[in-house]
C-alpha cells in the first residue's frame, strides 16, 4: 500500500523534456525561413540529393510551428463554431459509448450466464469482430436515414466490441470459489448473478469502457472526417472536431490543424479521467491496491 | 502362489469395486466396463507371496477383501516403508510408472485375500484412449503414492506419467480426431450453426424476401455471394478478378511495413522506458502528450507532412501501432518480479546480461500482447487512411465503392478485410506461442 | 558428537563467517521514518546452518537484503570471512555469487529449462562455457535426485521440485553463503518435511553457511545449528539458542524428547513477539 508521493523531480524532468520538444518542433518547422540563409546552401543541397523538399527540413518543417498554433487558437477560441464542434463530437461519443454499454454489457453478460446463449451468439460476434469499425462507414450510411445516426452507429461499433469481450473475460475470470461461498450460504441464481456476477465482473467493465472510450474518439473522428460532418446544414465549422480538422484541412489554414488535433487529445483525455475517476467510484474495494 | 488362477470378472461387480476405489471413483462407467475387460480376479491365502522387490511389475492390484502386507523396498526412501492394506486398497503401482520395470516393494499375504489384478500396460492404454478421464486417474494416483504410500521421491517419475500421457496426446494425429469427435459430441457446434444461420437468416429475409424499409437498400446476401463468387463481376470485383488480389496484397504490404516498423521502434522504446527511470521520466510525458490524439485527427497533418501519400498511409497505420507495441511492452518490463533481476545479480550477471536473459524474456508476454493489439488497430488505422486518401488498398475499395453505388461490392470489401486481419493476427499469435514455449506449456498445465 | 559444525564428516569447512555488528536499517518512507532493524549484532560460524525467526514483517528479509546487496544500511557493519560487505562509510555491498539467495516466492527463470536455470550462474560469470556449465548442472541436478526434470520449465514442476533446482542453481556457483527467505512458506506441511530432509542432505554433502529466514521455529530448530528469535520490528535478536541435537538430524529428531524441550524453552519468547507484531498491525511481506 504505497502512498503515491508526489514526484516534483520526475515532474520537473517530464516538463523540461516537453519544452525540449516544442523548441525543437518550433526551430524545425521554421526552417522554412532560415534555410535560405547562405550558410545552409550545402545542406540544401544535400536534402535534394536525398530527394527531400530543398525549402525546409522534412516532415517537421511542413508543418506550422507552435508558436504559429497559438495564435491561431487564440483566434478560434472566440469562434462559437469551435466550441460547438467540441459539443457535436462530445455528444456524438456519449451517445455511441452509452449505446456501447447499454447493449453490450447485457449482451456480455448472457454470453457469460448462458452457454446456449455463448453458443449462439458468440461465433456470430467472433466473425463480425475483425471487420474494423469503419469499414461499416459507407454500408451504415446507405441503412440509416440519418448521418448523424450512422456516424453514431459507428461509434457504437467501435465501443461495443471492447465492452462485450471485456465483460464476457470479466464474468469468466470470477474465481469459483465466490459461487460457491454464495451457494453454501443459501443465495439463490438471482442472487449470485446480483451479488458475485455483477460485482466480479465490474472492475473489467471498468477496464473495458476505458479502452471503448479511447476507440470511441478514433472513430467518431474518423466518421466525422469520412461522412464530411454530419449535418449538412451545419456550414464550415458545424460538424464536430473530426471535420473541423478535414474543413480547416480543405482550408489550407494547417495551424488549425494542429489545434483541431490537440483539442481532440484534451477532450478524449478529459473524458478517460471522467471515466477512471467514477470507475475507481464504483469499485471501491480495488482502491487499495 | 494363488490358489485359484485368474478368473474374469463379471462388468457389474467390477463397476462396483472401481467405483470404491479412490483413483477410479471419477471415471466414466463406459471407460470402467473397458477397463473390467481386461481385469482379473485372484485368490490368495495367508502366507502367500503375491510379489518380492525387483519382480516384473505388471499389473495392477486392488484389495477386494483379506489383508496384505505391503513392505517398499528401502532404496524407495519411503517415509513408512510399512503398510497393511485391506479392502479398496490399491498397491502394485509400479505397474504405471514411467522407467520402473521392476515391482518397488514385496507383498505379502497375511489373511485370505481376494484382489483384481489389472494389467498395467493394457490399462494405460485405456487411459490413452481418453486422454482426459486417463489424466484425472493418474494425477489420483499420484496423490495416493505421495500421501498413503509416503514416497516422495518419486514425485518426479510421478510427474513422468503426466507427461507421458501429454507427450502422446501432443503428437498423435488419432488424439485430433478424438478431439473433433469430442466437439461434434458437445452442442456447441450445432448452437454454433443455429447462430450463424440465423444471423444470415435475418439478412436473408429482412433484405431479399421481406424488403424491410431501410434493409431494401441493403446489398442482399445471395446478391454479395453471387458476385463475390463471379467470374465475371457486375462491379468489377470478385474472387476471380486479378483487381481483388491486388488489393488484398496492396493492404497487406502497408499493414506488413507499418508493423514490422512500430514493433523495430516500439519494442526497444518501450524495454527502455520500463528499464531505466532516467529514461521514462524524460521521455514517457511525450509519450502521453502524443497518445491522446486518435490516430485519426493526424491524417491531413500526415498528407501535409509526407507529399506522397503512400508514405502518410503508413505513417498513419505505423502510429497507432507503435504506441501499443511500445505501451504494452513498458508495462511488461513494469511487471517483472523483481525477484528476477535480484537473482540475477546474485548469480553473477551484468547489467547488459541480466537485459538480455531478464528484461527480454521477462517482457515477452507483455510484448506479443502489445503485437496483437497493434495488428489489431494498425489495421484499423489502415482503413481510415485509405478511406480518406490513398489508392489501391481493402479501405479504397469500400469507400470508392460507396461513391460509385457498388454496394455488394462493399460487403465483399468488409468481408475480405475481416478474414485477412483475422489471418494477420492469428500469426501473431502463433508466433508468440513458438517464441514462448515455457508459457505455452505452463498454461497449458494450468488449465487443466 | 555435538552440533557445532566443525565435527561434520568430511573436515571443518573453513569459509563463510558471517559478522553481523550495530547494524540499523531506518527506512524512511515520505519522512516518516521506520526503524526495521535496530542495533543487530549476530555472528555466524563458517559452515553454520542459522535460523532466523520472527514475525512476519520484523525486519528479517531486511537484514537478508543487506547482506545480499540489494538494500543498503543506515549504519554498522556485515563482514564475511573477515572482508567487509557493506558498512556505515559503504552503506551497499555488491551482489556477488558468493552469496546467492533463495527467495520466497521462488526465482527461477520461468522462460529458461530447470537446466538452463541451473547453469545460469557460471555462464554469466564466464566461468564456464555453455556445454561445461550444462554438464555440472545435470550432474548436480542428478545428485540432488532431480533427474527427470532438466528439460521441463519450472511452470511445469511442483513447486517442492522448483525449491529444490533452485538450491542447487545457488550451488552451482560454490557460494561461501547461501541465504533463504523462507522458501518453503508457501508449500504444504507434507512437501516442507521432504523439503527439509532434502536440504540437510544438500547441506550435509556442501557444508555451506546458511542463513535461513523463517517464522516456523520447529522448521528452525529442526535445521538450525543456532536459532536466532529477533523482536518484532525493529528487528534485532532478543535470544539466540544453541541447539544441541546432533547433525545429521533426521525425522525421527522431531519427536524426540531434546527436541520438544527446546521448543518449550523458545515457544514463549517466539509467541509474545508474534503477538506484539499483530497488534501493531503490520501488513506481512
Amino acid at each position: 500500500m504505497a502512498r503515491r508521493k508526489f514526484d516534483s523531480k520526475a515532474l520537473a524532468k517530464g516538463l523540461f523534456s516537453i519544452l525540449v520538444f516544442l523548441v525543437l518542433w518550433e526551430i524545425g518547422s521554421r526552417s522554412k525561413t532560415w534555410i535560405t540563409a547562405e550558410a545552409f546552401s550545402g545542406f540544401r543541397e544535400a536534402l535534394g540529393a536525398l530527394g527531400f523538399n530543398k525549402n525546409y527540413l522534412p516532415w517537421v518543417g511542413a508543418i506550422p510551428a507552435p508558436s504559429e498554433v497559438v495564435v491561431a487558437w487564440g483566434k478560434v477560441i472566440v469562434d462559437p463554431g469551435y466550441w460547438q464542434s467540441w459539443w457535436m463530437s462530445g455528444a456524438r461519443v456519449g451517445g455511441g459509448f452509452f449505446a456501447a454499454m447499454l447493449v453490450g454489457i447485457p449482451f456480455g453478460l448472457a454470453l457469460a450466464v448462458s452457454r446456449t446463449a455463448h453458443g449462439i451468439g458468440f461465433p456470430v460476434f467472433e466473425l463480425l469482430r475483425p471487420i474494423p469499425p469503419l469499414a461499416w462507414v459507407p454500408a451504415s450510411i446507405i441503412f440509416w436515414p440519418t448521418q448523424e445516426l450512422s456516424i453514431a452507429f459507428v461509434t457504437f461499433l467501435g465501443a461495443f466490441y471492447t465492452i462485450v469481450i471485456n465483460v464476457v473475460g470479466g464474468a469468466r475470470s470470477i474465481d469459483v470459489r465466490y459461487f460457491q461461498a454464495a451457494q453454501s450460504m443459501g443465495s439463490s441464481k438471482a442472487d449470485i448473478f446480483r451479488r458475485v456476477i455483477l460485482p466480479g465482473t465490474l472492475p473489467s467493465i471498468v477496464v473495458g469502457s476505458a479502452v471503448g472510450m479511447g476507440i470511441t474518439w478514433e472513430v467518431v473522428v474518423a466518421a466525422e472526417m469520412i461522412s464530411g460532418g454530419g449535418s449538412q446544414s451545419g456550414g464550415t465549422s458545424g460538424g464536430g472536431l473530426g471535420f473541423f480538422i478535414w474543413n480547416s484541412y480543405v482550408g489550407g489554414s494547417y495551424e488549425q490543424i494542429v489545434v483541431g488535433m490537440i483539442s481532440i487529445g484534451i477532450a478524449g483525455f478529459i473524458s478517460s479521467e471522467l471515466l477512471r475517476h467514477f470507475g475507481k467510484y464504483i469499485t471501491p474495494w480495488l482502491r487499495l491496491r | 502362489m494363488p490358489t485359484q488362477d485368474k478368473q474374469p470378472v463379471s462388468p457389474d461387480i467390477l463397476l462396483g469395486i472401481l467405483k470404491a476405489t479412490m483413483p477410479f471413483q471419477v471415471v466414466s462407467d463406459a471407460m470402467l466396463r473397458r477397463i473390467a475387460a481386461i481385469s482379473w480376479k485372484v485368490s490368495y491365502r495367508a502366507g502367500d507371496t503375491l510379489y518380492e522387490a525387483g519382480g516384473p511389475a505388471d499389473d495392477l492390484y486392488i484389495v477386494v477383501s483379506g489383508k496384505i502386507d505391503h513392505e517398499l523396498a528401502p532404496g524407495v526412501n519411503a517415509r513408512r516403508p510399512m503398510k497393511t492394506l485391506g479392502e479398496g486398497d490399491v498397491f502394485g503401482w509400479a505397474a504405471l510408472l514411467e522407467k520402473v520395470p521392476n515391482r518397488l516393494a514385496k507383498a505379502v499375504c497375511t489373511e485370505d485375500a481376494l484382489v483384481i489384478r489389472i494389467n498395467g500396460e493394457e490399462l494405460l492404454k485405456t487411459f490413452e484412449s481418453d486422454p482426459d478421464a486417463g489424466d484425472v486417474v493418474m494425477s489420483r494416483f499420484a496423490t495416493m503414492i505421495t500421501r498413503d504410500y509416503t514416497v516422495p521421491d518419486l514425485i518426479a517419475q510421478l510427474r513422468g506419467i503426466h507427461r507421458k500421457l501429454h507427450a502422446r496426446d501432443a503428437q498423435g494425429m488419432n488424439v485430433t480426431l478424438y478431439r473433433v469427435s469430442r466437439w461434434l459430441k458437445s452442442p456447441r457446434p450445432y448452437l454454433m450453426l443455429l447462430g450463424l444461420s440465423i444471423f444470415f437468416g435475418c439478412w436473408y429475409l429482412a433484405v431479399e424476401v421481406f424488403k424491410l424499409p431501410r434493409f431494401r437498400e441493403m446489398p442482399g446476401i445471395t446478391t454479395v455471394v453471387t458476385e463475390w463468387l463471379n467470374p465475371n463481376p457486375v462491379f468489377g470485383l470478385s474472387l476471380y478478378t486479378e483487381e481483388y488480389y491486388k488489393h488484398i496484397a496492396v493492404s497487406v504490404w502497408r499493414v506488413t511495413q507499418a508493423f514490422l516498423l512500430a514493433t523495430a521502434l516500439g519494442v526497444p522504446l518501450g524495454l527502455f522506458l520500463g528499464w531505466s527511470k532516467g529514461v521514462k521520466d524524460y521521455l514517457f510525458p511525450i509519450f502521453e502528450m502524443l497518445r491522446p490524439i486518435p490516430i485519426l485527427a493526424w491524417v491531413p497533418i500526415a498528407i501535409v507532412m509526407f507529399v506522397a501519400t503512400e508514405s502518410a498511409v503508413i505513417f498513419l497505420t505505423f502510429l497507432a501501432s507503435f504506441f501499443a507495441t511500445a505501451l504494452n511492452t513498458m508495462l511488461g518490463v513494469e511487471s517483472i518480479d523483481e525477484s528476477y533481476t535480484r537473482a540475477a545479480n546474485c548469480l553473477g550477471a551484468s547489467k547488459s546480461q541480466v537485459f538480455f536473459h531478464v528484461i527480454v524474456p521477462g517482457a515477452l508476454p507483455f510484448v506479443f500482447t502489445g503485437l496483437q493489439i497493434s495488428v489489431g488497430v494498425s489495421w484499423f488505422s489502415l482503413v481510415a487512411a485509405e478511406m480518406v486518401s490513398g489508392q489501391y488498398g481493402l479501405g479504397y475499395v469500400i469507400n470508392t465503392s460507396y461513391t460509385m453505388v457498388r454496394y455488394p461490392t462493399i460487403i465483399i470489401g468488409m468481408i475480405t478485410l475481416g478474414a485477412v486481419g483475422y489471418v494477420t493476427s492469428a500469426m501473431v499469435r502463433v508466433a508468440g506461442d513458438y517464441m514462448m514455449q515455457w508459457r505455452v506449456r505452463e498454461l497449458a498445465l494450468g488449465a487443466r | 558428537m555435538s552440533g557445532q559444525p566443525g565435527k561434520l564428516p568430511g573436515g571443518a569447512p573453513t569459509r563463510g563467517a558471517i559478522r553481523i555488528e550495530d547494524v540499523v536499517k531506518i527506512y524512511d518512507p515520505g519522512g516518516a521514518s521506520v526503524m526495521a532493524v535496530d542495533h543487530c549484532n549476530l555472528d555466524i560460524a563458517a559452515g553454520e546452518i542459522c535460523m532466523i525467526v520472527g514475525p512476519s514483517g520484523c525486519g528479517k528479509t531486511t537484514l537478508l537484503n543487506a547482506i545480499a546487496g540489494f538494500h543498503e544500511i543506515t549504519s554498522g557493519r556485515i563482514t564475511l570471512d573477515g572482508e567487509v560487505l557493506c558498512s556505515t562509510e559503504r552503506p551497499k555491498s555488491t551482489p556477488g555469487s558468493d552469496r546467492v539467495v533463495v527467495f520466497q516466492n521462488g526465482a527461477l527463470f520461468p522462460w529458461k529449462t530447470n537446466l538452463d536455470n541451473v547453469a545460469f550462474g557460471p555462464i554469466m560469470q564466464g566461468k564456464l562455457s555453455k556445454a561445461e556449465a550444462r554438464e555440472k548442472a545435470l550432474s548436480m541436478m542428478a545428485d540432488a535426485g532431480l533427474n527427470g526434470v532438466e528439460h521441463n520449465f519450472p511452470g511445469e514442476v511442483s513447486s517442492g521440485v522448483r525449491r529444490r533446482i533452485e538450491i542447487v542453481r545457488a550451488l552451482m556457483n560454490d557460494p561461501k553463503v547461501l541465504l533463504l527467505d523462507e522458501p518453503y512458506r508457501a508449500l504444504d506441511s507434507l512437501t516442507k518435511s521432504v523439503m527439509h530432509e532434502a536440504l540437510l542432505e544438500i547441506y550435509y554433502k556442501n557444508k555451506v553457511t546458511i542463513f535461513f529466514i523463517t517464522h516456523d521455529l520447529e522448521e528452525a530448530i529442526f535445521l538450525g545449528h543456532k536459532v536466532a528469535i529477533m523482536t518484532s520490528r525493529p528487528c534485532k535478536p532478543k535470544k539466540i539458542l544453541t541447539v544441541d541435537i546432533p547433525h545429521p538430524r533426521d525425522y525421527g529428531v522431531l519427536t524426540s524428547k531434546r527436541f520438544r524441550e527446546l521448543i518449550e524453552e523458545t515457544n514463549e519468547a517466539v509467541h509474545e513477539e508474534a503477538v506484539k507484531a499483530f497488534q501493531s498491525g503490520e501488513k506481512e511481506g
